[in-house]
């Protein structure tokens, strides 16, 4: 009755004209975790988490979510979730607080309840003074931590977020991702979240999918992925004059590339825990590194690597 | 069940309060049929005494009450449309159905809401014209059995614009029904009595069943025609409400489906 997991089994959805928005699309989240959903605008995303929401059927496939059948049991779905949808979908007219008291109320909880769970709430999302206010006087941050709250008045087990904090300045983001840890930490909710933001992913996720073109191109735990596909470069910066005594040191653990006209790369084929090797063997032959990097592949070189393009573009209008 | 009633009161109060807040939502609505109201009742003043074959009524004030009221509702059918439309297409009706409240809730709140504000127009045009000397002819009962019409009234025109919202999921569209209302409204007795009409409009007339409805509303309102007009009237208008109603579910169940 606790299972809180999501399940997919080759998951299809086509749109008129033969679009396949989703295409094959097979996951498995236990419950407790924090899902990253990760992909440009256009991935098929949002088809998904509203296929697992129960607000679209499948073409073909099938999906549990906490145990449950989306098409045939949606109604046991519904109470077990928790959805807070792109475009933060709250009415501009009401206020924060009749909006909690009518979300209390689609999921049969009693008047006094709603009430109760409503003002914890409010206070966690930081709204109390605004409750009175109608949302359209609300600020980006300030209606998606409302409608996080809304998902919550039912205390759901999955908790659905469809690009969470799209649009938001970095400030609002990092309260909004706090919030989602706390959660998840504080209450064991599983957190299925969808983002074109690597770094969101890299933060907040335990697990990454990552999903171009209808379907998932790699899945893991965001070092896993990175892992999967490089080593992390050590950068170091020297004096000019022992430049070639670093690369004669430097080649016995890589293949050194120069880096900018005094600095020299190598990919560390042990991985950080190469680091310390390096830099004795620099010591020993009397070369004093100014500068030392290490830098790991990004969930964009994980993207790049599994899709031949960039997701970068969407990143920086974004953020 | 219960639980039902009360998502339905929910969502009926919140589609009120929406409406309230929103003057754009509401003030047409009582606007245009009181003007026109004004516009009829002033025009045509000594119409009923002189036009052979009009039916015998205190005043032209007392004849176009129910023309104003079907009016007023009609156009808050559209409207309520428009705003159950705007819902679709701002993501607040998927909040609505990724919740378990009850499908019945769903469309139920936005045409109670709809029911709520057809008959406090219809008390409103009925204060406005009896300020102006209008009388109800039916007295008590008579007022009764007129909120009974607008009662049902309001639920077909609600289910319309409701039916509409679903199936075209654009405010824009739901809106375009507004000349269908108009066109309704116009070739019916809704402003004149068929007795005066010939020629093709009163053949459209005739088939119009808002003609039906009409004129059975105002026997209880300016004792024109009989109980049997009053009759047909009133299983007209619950004939089209459950109609409309039903349409409204069918609609409902393909856009849950997907199919929309």
């Amino acid at each position: 009755m606790n299972d809180a997991s999501v399940e997919a089994n080759g998951l299809v959805r086509e749109f008129k004209g033969d679009v396949r928005a989703v295409d094959g699309v097979s996951l498995s989240v236990p419950a407790g975790q924090i899902y990253g959903f990760l992909g440009p605008n256009g991935a098929g995303k949002s088809t998904i988490i509203r296929i697992l929401t129960t607000l679209l059927s499948p073409t073909a496939g099938s999906a549990t979510v906490g145990g449950h059948d989306v098409v045939k049991e949606a109604d046991a779905v519904r109470h077990k979730i928790g959805v807070a949808l792109q475009d933060a979908a709250i009415d501009p007219f009401m206020t924060g607080r009749e909006l909690l008291r009518l979300q209390g109320v689609l999921h049969g909880l009693s008047r006094n309840e709603t009430r109760k769970r409503g003002e914890r709430l409010l206070e966690r999302v930081d709204l109390v003074d605004a409750a009175d206010r109608r949302v359209g006087t609300y600020s980006g941050g300030m209606r998606r931590r409302l409608d996080l709250a809304l998902a919550l008045i039912h205390e759901p087990q999955v908790l659905f977020l469809d690009e969470p904090t799209t649009g938001l300045d970095p400030i609002s983001r990092h309260t909004l991702w706090n919030e989602v840890r706390r959660l998840n930490r504080e209450t064991g909710t599983t957190v299925f979240l969808t983002t074109q933001y690597l770094e969101e992913a890299d933060e907040l996720a335990n697990r990454v999918a990552i999903i171009a073109q209808g379907r998932i191109v790699a899945d893991g735990t965001p070092t896993d992925l990175k892992a999967e596909i490089g080593q992390p470069t050590l950068s170091i910066t020297v004096s000019r004059d022992q430049l070639d005594d670093a690369r004669t040191t430097m080649a016995r653990f890589g293949a050194p590339a120069p880096n900018g006209d005094s600095g020299l790369s190598i990919q560390l084929p042990d991985g950080a825990a190469g680091v310390a090797g390096v830099v004795r063997a620099l010591d020993e032959a009397g070369v004093t590194a100014t500068g030392l990097d290490l830098s790991e592949p990004s969930l964009d070189d994980v993207f790049m690597a599994k899709t031949g393009k960039r997701m970068e573009a969407d990143e920086v209008t974004a953020s | 069940m219960n639980l039902a009633l009360r998502q339905t009161g929910a969502l009926g109060r919140r589609a009120l309060i929406r409406t309230m807040r929103v003057p754009q939502a509401w003030v047409p609505s009582l606007f245009f049929p009181l003007m026109l109201m004004a516009i009829f009742s002033g025009s045509f003043a000594q119409a009923p005494g002189m036009i052979p074959g009009f039916p015998e009524v205190a005043g032209f004030l007392d004849f176009i009450i129910a023309g104003t009221i079907l009016q007023a509702v009609l156009i808050a059918g559209t409207s309520g449309g428009a705003a159950f439309a705007a819902d679709i297409e701002g993501g607040f009706f998927d909040r609505l159905v990724s919740s378990p409240a009850s499908r019945l809730a769903l469309i139920g709140g936005r045409i109670t809401a709809n029911i709520v504000i057809g008959v406090a127009f219809a008390a409103f045009f009925i204060t406005v014209a009896m300020i102006f000397g209008a009388r109800i002819s039916g007295g008590v009962p008579g007022l009764l059995l007129t909120f009974v019409f607008t009662v049902f009234l309001a639920a077909a025109a609600g289910g319309l614009g409701v039916t509409l919202a679903l199936r075209s999921g654009s405010a824009e569209a739901a809106q375009g029904a507004f000349p269908l209302f108009f066109a309704l409204m116009f070739f019916s007795s809704a402003f004149f009595p068929r007795e005066t009409m010939d020629g093709w409009f009163k053949t459209v007339a005739d088939l119009n069943p808002v003609s039906y409805v009409v004129e059975g509303m105002r026997v209880p309102i300016a004792g024109t025609g009989d109980a049997s007009d009053a009759l047909l009237g009133l299983v007209i208008v619950i004939g089209l409400a459950a109609i409309s109603i039903v349409a409204t579910l069918r609609s409902l169940d393909r856009r849950l489906k997907g199919d929309l």
